[in-house]
């Protein structure tokens, strides 16, 4: 049974996906387990208005990417050149 | 898309409020709630204040207003609240605990905050953690403040436990967490030190009273137990783990080793069975009494040790005593062995040597030793010597010793011993008889006939004997024909002895040698010269054995031959020559023989017969049960030995499939572990 998390971006889209996946970001990790029980933690929902769509969209790819490669499958991930620069920015916000 | 520049006040007032709602959130308030949402939009504050560029890069200003947040709250909220409870001391833990626990959660939630700080500010900066901050100040504004306040609380609290009051252990628990927490070594410093302090005048005050009103020893052993019980649960309830040795071992002293003298008098007094912990004090009086003590000492000691708690009769099977004597008295059997050889001869002083002295011996002996079969090669070993150089004292004597022994042990313990001195009593009626045989005296000789195989092996070797000892030899040989046919005699030169007199220039002295020896000085009576070669020939004495005759009379303490070189070894180039000018205080001069450590030995051989007696003990089983299996064997084996020593399980194993390959066994086709008797 597996929880999800739901990621929104400045634009308002929403991404599902797998709590785990998310973890990867440890930003959204810390987010989620915090002690104190943060309302919310439970339903999973962070909005990001600073992130665009496709670079949440290319994120949420890249957690999914990563949890593959850390059990053994070594594939490459492509990033778009154009992409780098925000996409950077945003992992670094994300911490992962 | 330009981000828009956060100014620091405006930046940091938004902060500000999230945070002030985190904190109510910390203390569990109702409304308003921390929500996700604001998590983030504080952690999206914070990381944009510090990406933004210079001047705009407002880390380091975060950090410390951070810091001043944590202080301030310290400050506002949690020490007035702490201090407002000063007077309950039970209030005061809980107010602790309570603000603890807080104070943790908005730290660690402050932490997250700023995690972006601590990412590259705080690393960069190598600046403490805002978590170690955060503990910082707790520890420095309350802990510091309060601390001894707090311990004298909890013990208080200890304290009206064990007086049986129930007390809130959560709370005490918690508040030993915090200590924890604050540091272990603070734990043990500030709490642990005091708590065992405290515990061990508590307890040595209860000891006192107890040992003046009980009149029976069972009961104090009884409440001394119950006590440590209830500490071990303590320490499960609430203190940290650690503590726990240290706990026990002060109860466990201030009530037994103080009053140690007193607990065993009662004892004594009252001949009861003692329990765990008085076994526990025993052991511990043995290690005292024991420690650094000298050869002798010790084995005194420990005889006394014995002999005062042993008397009665329960303690002798309290398998306790046991294990903890025997392991105070490690390894001693040789030194026992050592010990009843010396005894014998009187070496030491004056002493002298009584009946008890030999029975506590015995006794001591029979309760301890795993290892009978090693004490019994030993002082087979040393017995031999004495009756053989009659060093000992009477026969009767030896027999004594040797029927306490048996009485303590099985007849085989014994038999071999008491053969030799039957062996010894034989050889001087056989002299007596030889002497009358021999009509002329014209050799002074002296035979001692001992049964192989009751002795101890002895090395010998082989040597051309002069004319004159070889018609000795003969002669006694034709006189034990008529005594007793079909025996063979081997002559074992190297025990005996030879007094030879030697016209040395300024007197005559007579030396005291071996035989070996003997015959290597006869050959100069011909020659004054002789080179290794001429005596090895003559002699027809292997390497080894001839240097280390020829060591003994020329490199050892008398010098009756001159070696050339004087080197300190014998080699095959030198040469020796008879030494005219030797001279002596007295007129009769032992040469000995450099003596051979033969504990190593004595081990071996011991080994040897083990593994003799297991076989047999083997084959005896099996011929009784025909069939068995592998475990019943080797317990009955086990059981069967026990008497002289703990046979090792593995040998008897080995000497098991020994006898299979020596066709006395064969392993039932179907069961492995089946043996079955071939007859």
């Amino acid at each position: 049974m597996r929880e999800t998390v739901k990621l929104i971006s400045m634009e308002g889209f929403e991404f599902v996906i797998d709590r785990e996946a998310a973890m990867v970001s440890q930003t959204i990790r810390s987010m989620l387990t915090s002690p104190g029980g943060f309302s919310e933690s439970k339903d999973g929902v962070v909005t990001f208005p600073d992130i665009s769509t496709t670079i949440l969209e290319k994120i949420c790819q890249y957690f999914y990417w990563s949890l593959q490669y850390s059990r053994g499958k070594e594939t490459k991930f492509h990033i778009e050149p154009e992409l780098t620069l925000e996409l950077m920015m945003a992992a670094n916000y994300l911490h992962t | 898309m330009e981000p828009k520049i956060i100014d620091f006040e405006q930046g940091w007032d938004y902060i500000e409020t999230g945070i002030t709602a985190l904190k109510r959130h910390s203390e569990s308030l109702p409304v308003p709630k921390f929500t996700l949402e604001q998590y983030c939009d504080l952690y999206t504050a914070v990381y944009k204040m510090c990406v933004q560029k210079s001047p705009y890069d407002f880390s380091s200003q975060l950090y410390q207003k951070c810091c001043e947040t944590m202080e301030e709250y310290m400050n506002s909220t949690v020490l007035p609240a702490l201090n407002e409870k000063l007077g309950d001391e039970y209030m005061l833990l809980r107010e602790l605990v309570e603000r603890w626990s807080n104070y943790k959660v908005l730290v660690r939630a402050l932490s997250h905050i700023f995690f972006y700080l601590q990412r590259f500010f705080i690393v960069r900066e190598s600046l403490p953690s805002i978590e170690t901050v955060g503990m910082g100040y707790f520890r420095d504004l309350v802990y510091n403040k309060l601390q001894s306040k707090v311990r004298e609380a909890v013990l208080a609290l200890v304290d009206k436990e064990r007086e049986g009051e129930d007390i809130d252990r959560k709370v005490t628990k918690r508040v030993l967490e915090f200590y924890i927490e604050i540091g272990m070594e603070r734990y043990e410093q500030d709490f642990e030190s005091f708590m065992l302090k405290d515990t061990a005048s508590y307890y040595s005050r209860k000891a006192s009273s107890w040992i003046q009103e009980d009149d029976s020893i069972n009961d104090y052993i009884f409440k001394s137990e119950q006590c440590l019980q209830k500490e071990k649960e303590r320490v499960s309830h609430y203190l940290h783990f650690s503590s726990e040795p240290k706990l026990v071992k002060v109860v466990e002293h201030e009530l037994f080793v103080v009053h140690e003298n007193q607990i065993l008098e009662k004892t004594h007094a009252e001949k009861q069975i003692g329990l765990g912990p008085l076994a526990k004090i025993f052991k511990q009086h043995v290690e005292d009494t024991t420690i650094n003590a000298k050869e002798q000492v010790l084995i005194r000691k420990v005889i006394e040790l014995h002999e005062v708690y042993m008397v009665t009769e329960c303690f002798q099977s309290h398998t306790l005593f046991h294990k903890d004597l025997k392991r105070a008295v490690a390894g001693s059997d040789a030194l026992l062995a050592t010990f009843c050889d010396r005894i014998i001869l009187k070496k030491w002083g004056s002493e002298e040597l009584s009946e008890e002295d030999i029975e506590k011996v015995v006794m001591f002996l029979a309760y301890i030793s795993d290892e009978k079969d090693i004490f019994a090669e030993f002082y087979r070993k040393k017995l031999a010597l004495r009756l053989l150089l009659n060093r000992g004292v009477s026969d009767d004597h030896e027999r004594s010793i040797l029927t306490k022994l048996k009485q303590q042990n099985r007849g085989q313990f014994t038999f071999k011993m008491e053969r030799m001195i039957n062996d010894l009593t034989l050889s001087r009626e056989n002299q007596n008889s030889f002497k009358e045989y021999v009509a002329k005296p014209g050799i002074g000789l002296t035979v001692t006939v001992l049964t192989s195989g009751i002795w101890p092996s002895y090395k010998t070797f082989g040597i051309n004997l002069p004319n004159e000892m070889v018609k000795c030899v003969e002669v006694f040989k034709e006189f034990y024909e008529t005594k007793t046919k079909g025996r063979k005699l081997t002559w074992i030169h190297s025990l005996g002895t030879c007094h030879v007199n030697g016209k040395f220039d300024q007197k005559s002295i007579e030396l005291i040698v071996s035989t070996h020896q003997a015959v290597v000085l006869l050959l100069f009576n011909t020659k004054d010269k002789l080179s290794y070669n001429d005596i090895q020939t003559q002699l027809n004495v292997g390497h080894e054995d001839l240097v280390w005759l020829l060591y003994s009379l020329s490199c050892g303490k008398y010098k009756i031959l001159i070696k050339e070189p004087a080197t300190e070894t014998v080699s095959r180039t030198d040469v020796f020559e008879f030494n005219s000018k030797f001279t002596a205080r007295m007129c009769r001069v032992k040469i000995p023989l450099p003596h051979v450590n033969d504990k190593k030995k004595v081990i071996e051989d011991v080994d040897k017969d083990r593994r003799y007696a297991i076989d047999a003990t083997i084959v005896r089983i099996m011929k009784g049960k025909k069939a068995l299996g592998l475990q019943q064997l080797v317990s009955e084996c086990v059981q069967q030995l026990n008497q002289m020593f703990k046979p090792d399980i593995k040998t008897i194993k080995m000497r098991i499939e020994d006898l299979i390959t020596r066709d006395y066994l064969e392993r039932d086709r179907e069961n492995p572990n089946m043996f079955r008797y071939l007859a």
